[in-house]
């Protein structure tokens, strides 16, 4: 019993460095299936959350996130929308300027102007729910901005 | 250097049969160094490969020819930490014009994922089945699937072996720690090797609370020598003196005092969590009770406080250790040794160190060879032209 545990554990020592070996050889291989897995994405307070609408206009594509209140469990009383603006020619206007139905009750909820330029960021709330800016910024060819909102759920 | 008699191993002080066994290690040196596909863009390159390739072979031939790990491991690691920095530095401020990150970088999640935040991601992952980072899940440079798949594989193959032959951090303090020839504080308290996993408790509920990588976010001292988040704000100005002054304190002051790793062992949560990982794999360091005479040399020398008194009655050190080879190399009678558990304490010695020693050296490799040979374009380049920046 000793021996062939003996034999057992060299077996599985020769193993390690095979095991090491593929992790970096088959890395991309080996990250692609794992990037299969169900619990392999971003928490939607990194990625945006889910897109909700994309708004078409000559010069200019507007998606519109779903708000994010997510926490690990349960929801925070404050989330954001988020929002990214793109031009299909990769140029965005110097100003941008938007009025935002964030919850598709085809009421303004908030207007945002972008200088994307100078980054300056201004927010008129129209809804009693729209807070502040969070985050405002160019990400490679795109603008998003993060608007702080009240979760409605928690701010009864 | 003399070796005694007691410790050596069948390779050591015989040449052929060192460099027989280093054969298949110079194979992977190659590969790994040139990643199978030898293209070299210049001259300085092809300098820098070779340099590499020949640094790695002679490390590697006088840990067998001189029956000595540590010593000849460390430079290899230390000089790891030095490429990683300085290489990771001069890519960053090239790319974006400064170390710092901004909201372009974390709006976009292309965050390079260090392997301590898998500590931060296990909780939320479990609970919530999402990731807390700011990471691109699959390409670029250092995705998150990428580095998981590496943390994985090394920690089922070499344990926390991984904290001192892979970690592009380890080496600060590793080589901070072998500044003083003696220590100016001689006893630290060996129940701080169990800090690391209050740290690793606290940094995975805190992640979880705050929906954030906590430990990133205000705790990693080794921010200081990679990227850090734009001071924009006094909460970002804390953050910002919380990290410089966790470097300077366990980084650089304490392990030069005590001679000690502490930061890797008091306040790494990925250390913690590798410890843990030692449990599952199969190397391990083991006292022949027969050999030691109980002269607690091992217990002086140990960087990570892994082996104390009650340790070497045990037989073997605690699950903290970091599989470095200092009490190996430090046992005049040849008494503790690399060991594969399931196996006869004292038998097959050198089979045993080498079945260790080749992962452990290749992981060493793979990390090393890349950051390395960069690393010396990048110096070639400062002294010929004056500049780091691409």
């Amino acid at each position: 019993m000793k021996k062939l545990l003996a034999i057992t554990a060299y077996i599985w020592a020769i193993a390690c460095i095979i095991i090491l070996l593929a992790a970096f050889i088959k890395n991309d291989s080996f990250a692609r299936e794992m990037a299969r897995l169900p619990f392999i994405k971003l928490h939607p307070v990194y990625s945006g959350g889910d897109q909700a609408k994309i708004i078409t206009e000559p010069g200019l594509e507007t998606t519109i996130y779903k708000p994010v209140f997510d926490r690990i469990i349960g929801e925070s009383k404050v989330g954001f929308v988020q929002l990214k603006f793109t031009s299909p020619t990769d140029t965005l206007p110097l100003i941008i300027n938007k009025q935002i139905d964030y919850n598709f009750d085809n009421a303004t909820d908030f207007n945002i102007e972008i200088n994307t330029t100078t980054g300056e960021t201004k927010l008129k709330p129209v809804n009693n729910l729209v807070k502040d800016i969070n985050v405002s910024s160019r990400v490679k060819k795109s603008w998003v901005v993060r608007v702080n909102v009240l979760n409605p759920a928690r701010n009864k | 250097m003399k070796t005694n008699p007691e410790n050596s191993f069948s390779t050591t002080g015989k040449i052929g049969k060192s460099l027989l066994l280093l054969l298949p290690m110079t194979l992977l040196i190659f590969i790994l160094s040139t990643g199978g596909k030898p293209n070299f863009s210049s001259q300085v390159s092809l300098i820098a490969f070779l340099i590499t390739f020949f640094f790695f072979n002679v490390l590697f031939f006088m840990i067998l020819y001189k029956g000595k790990v540590d010593k000849y491991r460390a430079v290899g690691f230390i000089l790891l930490a030095l490429f990683f920095a300085l290489t990771f530095i001069v890519d960053l401020i090239s790319m974006r014009g400064t170390m710092t990150f901004n909201n372009e970088t974390a709006l976009a999640c292309e965050i390079p994922f260090c392997h301590i935040v898998t500590t931060m991601i296990i909780l939320p992952v479990i609970i919530s089945g999402s990731i807390i980072f700011p990471g691109s899940i699959i390409g670029g440079f250092a995705s998150i699937t990428s580095m998981l798949v590496i943390v994985i594989g090394v920690m089922i193959a070499l344990g926390r072996g991984f904290c001192s032959w892979g970690c592009f951090y380890g080496g600060w303090d590793d080589g901070t720690s072998r500044i003083l020839r003696k220590p100016v504080i001689k006893k630290v308290n060996p129940a701080f090797r169990w800090a690391s996993f209050a740290v690793l408790i606290i940094v995975a509920i805190m992640s979880l609370l705050l929906v954030g990588p906590f430990y990133c976010d205000w705790l990693c001292p080794f921010k200081t020598v990679t990227e850090f988040e734009k001071v924009t704000s006094f909460t970002v100005l804390l953050k910002t003196i919380s990290f410089i002054s966790l470097f300077a304190a366990l980084v650089i002051i304490l392990p030069l005092l005590t001679k000690k790793r502490i930061q890797c062992t008091t306040f790494c949560p990925m250390g913690a969590l590798c410890s843990l990982s030692n449990k599952i794999n199969v190397f391990d360091v083991s006292i022949d009770k027969e050999k030691c005479n109980d002269c607690m040399l091992c217990t002086k020398v140990c960087p990570t406080m892994s082996l104390e008194k009650q340790d070497v009655e045990k037989g073997k050190p605690s699950i903290t250790c970091m599989k470095c080879g200092k009490c190996i190399d430090s046992c005049k009678r040849g008494a503790i040794n690399y060991h594969i558990k399931g196996t006869p304490v004292g038998k097959r010695l050198t089979l045993a160190r080498m079945l260790f020693l080749y992962p452990a050296f290749t992981l060493l490799v793979v990390f090393t060879s890349g950051t390395m040979q960069q690393g010396i374009v990048l110096l070639v380049k400062l002294f010929t032209t004056g500049s780091l920046l691409k």
